[in-house]
C-alpha cells in the first residue's frame, strides 16, 4: 500500500516534470507569459516528490520491510536518526531526496516568475526537464518502492519491480551500512551536500534559457546571485561537515584523503566558487560574459559527475556504497548534458563573445581573473587526478594509481598562489590598480603577516612551508582589516562615532564585506590544514591495563575496558587517562571504542578526541590482543581550528546573502572592441 | 598620522618581525634527522594499499595495511634506504602501489597537462588585457 502510493508519487512528479518542460517551452513561444498550465506542473511536481519521499518515510518508520528498500537498508533495531536519515541514506533513497529538493527549488523559483518573463519560464522548463530525468531514474532503474516478491533466508531474495501483487515482508531488515549509523553526522553532511548539488541546477536553468533565447546581458546573472551563493553555502558546508565525520567516525586520525568521492564534491565547488567570482566581473564590468555560461554549465555537470563517481562503483572508493544501473544513466546524462548544453553555447557564440577588455592585469577584475585562472587549473588538476587511472587504464591496460602525494605537491603551490592573490586582488581598485595604492592598502597585511610568522617562530613553528601559510594568511587577514579599519576611520573623521562608523561602512556592501569574511575563513583554514598535516605527531601504543606511554608531549594511561550492548551494536570500549608528559597532571579521560554492528562482518573503530586550544589529542584503538591494546595516538596542532574557520567562510556567504543586487551598470562601460574581443 | 610615519611603522615591524624570524630559526639546530616513525610516515602515505579501496598505507587500518607497516619499520630498523624500501614494494606490488606515478612515462602527461592549461590561461589573460598606451604608441610611432 504505502509502495505504490510512493510509486504514484513518482509518476505524478515525472508527468508533472514533463509537462513542465513542455508547457514551459510553450509559454517562452508565447512570449513567456506564466500561464496556469506552467503553474498546475510545478504544484505536481512538488506534490509528487512530497509524496514520494513521505511513502518512503512512512514506510521505514513502520518497519515496511515488504518493500525492498527498506529490507536492505534499514532494520527494528534501528535507532531513530538513523532510521529516519536511512530514508536517502542508501542509492534510491538519496535520488528521492535529491527529487524532493529539486522540485523544492522548482516551486520557489516559480513564485518569483511573475507575468511577462521569457527568461524565468524558459528556466522552469530547464528544471522540468532536468526534473524528467531524475523522476525518469526513480521510476525505473532506481526505483525505490520496488516490492519482495520472495523471502529466503530472511533476506529478501526476488523483487517486483511495479509495486503490486503479493508482497511478502523478511521479518527483520539488513540494517544502514555501518559506516552510516557511526555518527549524528551522517544524517545531516549528505543533505547539505545534496542541496548545494541541486542548488546549482537553478543558475543552471537560468544560463540554458538565457542561450536558448539569445537574452544578451546579465539579467540571468543577476537573477540567480542568490541561488548560486545559497547553492555554495550548502556545498560549503556538507563539504566541512563530511570532513569533520571522517575525523570523527572512521579512525584514520585525518579528514581529507584526496578520495575520488571526496574530490567529486570538491570540483563543483572549485569551479562554483570561480563563477560566484566572475559574476561579480559580469555583473560590474560587463566582461567574461561567455566565460560565466562556461563555468555555469561546468558546475553543473561536475555536480552530475560527482553523484556517478560516487554511485557508480567506477572508481574503487570508501564512499562508493553501491552499484547498479544508475551509474550507466548517470553517464549517458552526463553526456546528453554536455553535448547539448555546450551545442547551444557554440550556437549562441555570437552573442557573447564581445566584452570589454582588461585594462590592466594588476585591478581588481585583472586578480578575478587570476582567482579563476587558480581554481580552473586547481580543478582541472583534481579532475585529472581522479580520473586518470581509468583514463590509463582504458588506454593501456596498465594500473596506475594517483593519490595524496600527487594531491598534495599539485595543490599545495596552487593554494599559495591563491591565498596571495586573495589577499591583493580583495583591495585592488576596479580598472587600473596604482602600485601606491596598492602599497597603501597592503603594507598593513605585510607586517601582519611578517609579524604573525615571527610569533609562530617564538611559540616554536620550524617548518618554514607552515610558517610561509601562517605569513600569507597574516597578509590575507590584516590587508582586509586594515582595509575595513581605513573606511571605517574616514567615516570617523567625518564626525561619526566608531560603532556606528564601522557598522556603516559593513552594511553599505554587505556582499563585499560577505565576501572577505569567507577570505579571512579561508586564511584561518589554510593555516589549520597546515598545522594539523605538518605539525601532526603520530605514534602506537602498546599498553597493558595499567600501562601509560608517551607520545608528542602527553601521556596515555590504560586503565580498563567496558562493553556496551545496545540493540543494534556492541561497542567495546577503553577507558584512558590523557596526562601531560609528566604522566601526573590530569588532562582529559577518553573513551575510544570499536564499534560491531548488528549483521556486519566489519568492526569500525570509533576514536576518541581531546580537543584543547592549541591542539587535538586523538586516540584510535588499532588492534590489540586478550592483555594489551594497540592504540593509536595522533596530535593534531590547530584541528579546531579547521572546523572553526570553515564556519567563517559559511558566515561570510550568509552575509553576502544580503548584498543589493546591481541591476544596472553602475560603473561606466569601457568603449567595447568587438572586433577583437573574444574570450 | 602621514604616509611617511605609516610606512615607517610597517618597515619597523617588519624589519623586526624578520629578525626574531631569522633569529629564531637559526638559533634551532638545523633540521634533525626524522625519527623512524616520521620516515616511515612518510613512506606509508606514498604507497597504497594493497587489496583496499583506494587508501594509502598510512590511511588505511585493514590488516595487511597494519602488517606492512611493521614490515616498513622493519625495514627501517635493519637500514633500509628509503629508497630500497621504495623498491622492494613496487618490486612484489607493481608500479601502481606507489600513489604518485612521478615523471616516468605514465606520469608525465598528469604533469603535462595542467602546466599546459596553465599557460594556455595565463595566454588568455594577457590577451585579455588592453594593450598598454597604443594611444601613447601610435603616437609614438606618427613621430
Amino acid at each position: 500500500m504505502i509502495a505504490l502510493l510512493g510509486y504514484l508519487g513518482v509518476l505524478l512528479g515525472l508527468v508533472s516534470a514533463s509537462t513542465l518542460a513542455y508547457t514551459g517551452v510553450r509559454a517562452v513561444r508565447r512570449g513567456g507569459r506564466v500561464d496556469e498550465s506552467v503553474r498546475w506542473s510545478v504544484t505536481g511536481l512538488a506534490l509528487g516528490a512530497i509524496v514520494a519521499f513521505a511513502a518512503l518515510e512512512l514506510g521505514v518508520l513502520t518497519h515496511d520491510f515488504s518493500i525492498a528498500y527498506i529490507a536492505r537498508n534499514t532494520a527494528t533495531t534501528t535507532p531513530f536518526v538513523f532510521l529516519l536519515a536511512s530514508g536517502w541514506a542508501a542509492l534510491e533513497g538519496s535520488i528521492v531526496l535529491w527529487g524532493l529538493m529539486l522540485a523544492g527549488f522548482t516551486w520557489v523559483l516559480a513564485g518569483k516568475v511573475r507575468g511577462d518573463d521569457r527568461l524565468g519560464v524558459g528556466a522552469l522548463a530547464v528544471m522540468g526537464a532536468v526534473a524528467v530525468f531524475w523522476f525518469g531514474m526513480m521510476a525505473s532503474v532506481a526505483n525505490p518502492f520496488a516490492i519482495c516478491t520472495e523471502v529466503i533466508g530472511g533476506t529478501c531474495s526476488a523483487t517486483s519491480w511495479f509495486p503490486i501483487g503479493n508482497a511478502v515482508a523478511p521479518l527483520e531488515g539488513l540494517g544502514p551500512n555501518p559506516l552510516l549509523q557511526n555518527h549524528i553526522l551522517m544524517a545531516i553532511h549528505p543533505p547539505m551536500l545534496y542541496l548545494g548539488y541541486v542548488g546549482f541546477t537553478v543558475p543552471f536553468a537560468f544560463a540554458i534559457s538565457a542561450l536558448a533565447q539569445g537574452v544578451q546581458g546579465k539579467a540571468w546573472l543577476v537573477r540567480t546571485h542568490r541561488w548560486s551563493l545559497i547553492a555554495w553555502l550548502f556545498l560549503t558546508a556538507g563539504i566541512i561537515l563530511g570532513g569533520w565525520w571522517s575525523y570523527e567516525v572512521l579512525g584514520w586520525g585525518g579528514y581529507w584523503a584526496w578520495d575520488p568521492v571526496e574530490n567529486a564534491a570538491f570540483l563543483p565547488w572549485l569551479i562554483g566558487t570561480a563563477f560566484i567570482h566572475s559574476a561579480i566581473v559580469q555583473e560590474r564590468r560587463g566582461m567574461l560574459q561567455a566565460w560565466n555560461f562556461v563555468l555555469v554549465i561546468a558546475t553543473f555537470a561536475l555536480t552530475i559527475l560527482g553523484t556517478f563517481l560516487t554511485r557508480s562503483g567506477v572508481i574503487a572508493s570508501v564512499h562508493s556504497f553501491s552499484q547498479s544501473l544508475v551509474g550507466p544513466a548517470l553517464l549517458a546524462f552526463l553526456v546528453v548534458v554536455l553535448v547539448s548544453s555546450l551545442a547551444l553555447f557554440a550556437a549562441r557564440i555570437h552573442l557573447v563573445a564581445s566584452s570589454p577588455r582588461l585594462d590592466s592585469v594588476v585591478s581588481r577584475e585583472g586578480f578575478f581573473l587570476v582567482n579563476n585562472l587558480i581554481l580552473t587549473l586547481f580543478a582541472f588538476t583534481v579532475l585529472l587526478g581522479t580520473l586518470y587511472p581509468l583514463i590509463i587504464d582504458a588506454l593501456s591496460g596498465r594500473e596506475v594509481s594517483i593519490g595524496r602525494p600527487f594531491f598534495d605537491k599539485v595543490t599545495i603551490p596552487l593554494a599559495f598562489a591563491l591565498l596571495l592573490a586573495v589577499g591583493v586582488g580583495s583591495i585592488a581598485p576596479w580598472r587600473v590598480a596604482k602600485p601606491q595604492i596598492l602599497w597603501q592598502r597592503t603594507r598593513g597585511g605585510v607586517a601582519t603577516g611578517l609579524a604573525a610568522a615571527a610569533f609562530a617562530v617564538v611559540v616554536g613553528v620550524s617548518s618554514i612551508p607552515v610558517l610561509g601559510v601562517i605569513a600569507l594568511a597574516g597578509f590575507v587577514i590584516g590587508t582586509i582589516v586594515g582595509f575595513f579599519l581605513r573606511q571605517a576611520g574616514a567615516r570617523r573623521a567625518a564626525g561619526a562615532g566608531l560603532r556606528e562608523a564601522s557598522w556603516t561602512v559593513f552594511r553599505n556592501d554587505l556582499g563585499y564585506w560577505g565576501g572577505q569574511i569567507s577570505h579571512i575563513g579561508l586564511a584561518l583554514l589554510a593555516v589549520a590544514i597546515a598545522t594539523s598535516s605538518a605539525l601532526a605527531v603520530r605514534g602506537q601504543l602498546q599498553l597493558a591495563v595499567g600501562d601509560s606511554g608517551v607520545v608528542g608531549g602527553y601521556c596515555v594511561r590504560y586503565d580498563g575496558t567496558f562493553q556496551e550492548v545496545t540493540p543494534n551494536r556492541i561497542v567495546d570500549g577503553s577507558t584512558m587517562t590523557l596526562l601531560r608528559d609528566d604522566c601526573s597532571t590530569f588532562v582529559a579521560e577518553l573513551a575510544p571504542r570499536v564499534n560491531r554492528y548488528r549483521g556486519a562482518s566489519q568492526a569500525i573503530a570509533s576514536p576518541a578526541v581531546h580537543t584543547g586550544i592549541v591542539e587535538d589529542v586523538y586516540l584510535s584503538i588499532a588492534g590489540g590482543s586478550s592483555e594489551t591494546i594497540a592504540l593509536d595516538v595522533f596530535v593534531f596542532p590547530l584541528q579546531w581550528l579547521v572546523w572553526v574557520a570553515g564556519g567563517i567562510m559559511i558566515l561570510g556567504g550568509f552575509v553576502a546573502l544580503g548584498r543589493k543586487l546591481r541591476r544596472r551598470d553602475t560603473l561606466p562601460a569601457t568603449p567595447p572592441e568587438p572586433e577583437e574581443s573574444r574570450v | 598620522m602621514s604616509e611617511r610615519t605609516r610606512n615607517l611603522i610597517v618597515g619597523a615591524v617588519s624589519v623586526a618581525a624578520l629578525v626574531v624570524i631569522v633569529a629564531g630559526l637559526a638559533g634551532r639546530s638545523g633540521p634533525t634527522d626524522p625519527t623512524p616513525q616520521e620516515r616511515a610516515y612518510q613512506l606509508e602515505i606514498r604507497l597504497k594499499c594493497p587489496f583496499c579501496v583506494g587508501e594509502s598505507l598510512a590511511d588505511s587500518q585493514s590488516g595487511v595495511a597494519r602488517d606492512l607497516r611493521v614490515l616498513i619499520e622493519r625495514r627501517i630498523a635493519e637500514g633500509a634506504t628509503d629508497q630500497e624500501i621504495i623498491d622492494e614494494f613496487v618490486a612484489n606490488y607493481g608500479e601502481s602501489i606507489l600513489l604518485d606515478p612521478g615523471g616516468k612515462r605514465w606520469g608525465i602527461a598528469l604533469w603535462a597537462l595542467p602546466v599546459l592549461l596553465g599557460a594556455v590561461g595565463v595566454y588568455a589573460v594577457v590577451r585579455l588585457r588592453r594593450p598598454a598606451g597604443v594611444p601613447v604608441d601610435s603616437e609614438a610611432g606618427s613621430r
